[in-house]
């Protein structure tokens, strides 16, 4: 469906990169996505996707259309001594793994990380072989008995227990609820400069159906001194360099968050065994904060009388600045402190970016999906002119807490050319979404600007 | 097996290989059930710009982690150093010092260099470029 756009302007810049910067951004060097767009720019970025844009005043300096954003010019910028040499363009790279969509889009391989674009986030609730893929590992060997896989819970409990899945399974209540998980890093491709890490757009986020036990019951169950204020949680995935004395990653959570009755050692999801890829035979899920806390392969719970220092704690990792501090400078970690709660984002799930509509269109029905962290989303705002005048869209009750929340709503079209739909949602505490990634951190945790579809009519 | 006539023994011996194989195929089902272990191609260093510098820099990053995640950043001399300090001090990278320093350095801040800053529009005044 974006072929067509996406051609078009592939083939403009295949063609003659400088030349088709100057026609469609009327300057002359440098391959920002910052364009600004203006008179003969605006004129042929309309030629380019083929169609007229309407609310072109409305368009917002300092960003450029999504069409166009979709399809940055792969040229680095030239560096001040020499130019840089081209890198080799090419699409998304699409994901080939057993049991998964062929459409996610791969981020990287080693380790394995795959996004799911927004119009693949369709489903109430998220068929497993479009979920989205983290590791920061190595991918564990499957076990033959999932039943006999050992977790420790030790540390500042009153009775240290190594319960086997079995045992977890047997002892405790089991329940499923509907969730949304989310990479902490989910959103970082919006930040300028650009931030350090996985190029995440909205796709690293799905929600579904986990069947498991309370964390907070077995933590119970061991008994919690009150010396205990922290966890640090470990998975059995081997670190990326092989070396056994390195954890992939171990994060935690403080006290408060560990004991909320939303936390769950999952085995189950959507009613089958957890896939390998997604911590078969055991993992945590702890939704609402960055997924890295949610650690599959589940080997340890070790309750901690401080703050966790494991891999992936500390410094600017899943960690944003206290103070905000300049885009790109070096970062003091004494003003950096834990992402906990994930930001309010919703997405477009239909139509998707780039679709195309008969001539003589003049609606169009839209639907998505919207979460907050530990909060619920009071309210999706979708607007077709850049933001000048919004939409109140229809959005569903969360099933139990922690679970997305689907929107649903039709908007007019007042002729044909090119749209821009953006949706921004409200947590129920009142925050927005805002147009840009803001309180720029070096590792770009927290970017949740509004979400753009572009759409041509006729 | 004694207490069994040879009937009876050989009766028990297909049984017990009936179970064998049923416990093996049941093992292999779980683990035919999972998907096997992903494994990522191989890159090449030809696969990424040419520019002095590439080698080095290919191979000392994918001693962890493929190429491709260096390739997706885009950061100044300053903030690539930075990343070396991150990634010797966080991450287990040996220290690069010297000449060796200089040269994956070098190459980093060539190829994937900070995007350029919009020439017209809205400029943060506090970005040094």
């Amino acid at each position: 469906m974006t072929g067509k756009i996406e051609r078009s302007l592939e083939e403009l810049y295949g063609d003659d990169p400088e030349r088709a910067e100057a026609l469609a951004f009327g300057r002359k060097t440098g391959t920002s996505r910052r364009g600004f767009l203006e008179g003969a720019g605006l004129a042929a970025f309309g030629a380019a996707v083929g169609g007229t844009v309407p609310f072109a005043a409305n368009m917002p300096s300092g960003l450029i259309p999504s069409a166009l954003a979709q399809t940055p010019p792969a040229t680095p910028a030239p560096a001040p001594a020499a130019p840089a040499p081209a890198l080799e363009k090419k699409g998304p790279q699409l994901l080939n793994f057993p049991g998964k969509d062929g459409r996610l889009v791969v981020i990287g391989e080693r380790p394995l990380v795959a996004e799911t674009p927004e119009s693949l986030l369709n489903d109430d609730t998220t068929p497993i072989d479009k979920f989205f893929i983290r590791n920061n590992g190595q991918i564990p060997e499957t076990t033959t008995e999932p039943d006999k896989w050992k977790i420790t819970i030790d540390g500042e409990v009153n009775k240290q227990l190594v319960l086997t899945l079995g045992e977890i399974k047997s002892k405790f209540k089991p329940v499923t609820r509907r969730m949304i998980l989310e990479c902490g890093g989910n959103g970082r491709s919006f930040f300028s400069p650009r931030a350090s890490g996985n190029q995440w757009t909205n796709g690293g986020a799905s929600a579904a159906e986990w069947t498991g036990v309370r964390l907070a019951d077995v933590l119970k169950s061991a008994g919690l001194k009150p010396s205990a204020v922290f966890s640090g949680h470990y998975g059995a995935d081997p670190h990326l360099s092989g070396d056994p004395k390195r954890q992939a990653l171990s994060r935690g959570v403080p006290l408060k968050k560990l004991m909320n009755e939303n936390n769950l050692i999952v085995w189950a999801m959507n009613d089958k065994p957890l896939p390998l890829i997604h911590g078969f035979p055991v993992r945590l899920v702890i939704p609402g904060w960055p997924g890295s806390v949610s650690s599959k392969w589940l080997t340890r719970i070790w309750v901690r009388d401080r703050e966790h220092d494991g891999q992936g704690m500390g410094q600017t990792s899943y960690r944003v600045a206290i103070n905000p501090i300049v885009p790109g400078s070096k970062p003091d970690f004494k003003n950096f402190k834990d992402l906990e709660s994930m930001p309010v984002r919703s997405i477009i799930s239909n139509p998707a970016n780039g679709t195309k509509h008969a001539a003589g269109t003049r609606g169009l029905n839209l639907r998505g999906a919207a979460w907050a962290g530990d909060y619920t989303v009071r309210q999706v705002d979708v607007s077709i002119d850049y933001g000048a005048t919004w939409q109140r869209m229809n959005v569903s009750k969360p099933k139990n807490p922690y679970d997305w929340q689907r929107w649903t709503g039709a908007v007019k079209l007042p002729s044909d050319g090119y749209f821009e739909i953006w949706t921004r949602a409200t947590d129920s505490r009142g925050v927005m979404q805002p147009h840009v990634a803001g309180n720029w951190n070096p590792q770009g945790y927290g970017g949740n600007p509004m979400h753009r579809v572009a759409v041509l009519v006729g | 097996m004694a207490w069994m006539n040879g009937r009876t023994a050989s009766a028990v011996r297909l049984l017990f290989l009936f179970v064998l194989a049923a416990l093996v195929a049941g093992a292999i089902g779980v683990a035919a059930a999972q998907a096997p272990q992903f494994t990522p191609r191989d890159e090449e260093p030809e696969q990424f710009p040419d520019a002095p510098g590439r080698e080095e820099t290919f191979y000392t990053c994918t001693a962890c982690h493929n190429f491709t995640l260096v390739a997706q950043q885009g950061m100044s001399r300053e903030r690539w150093d930075r990343t070396l300090d991150l990634m010797n001090e966080r991450h287990g990278m040996p220290k690069l010092e010297g000449k060796d320093r200089a040269i994956v350095l070098d190459y980093l801040a060539r190829v994937f260099a900070e995007q350029a800053p919009a020439e017209r529009g809205w400029q943060n005044p506090f970005l040094k470029n």
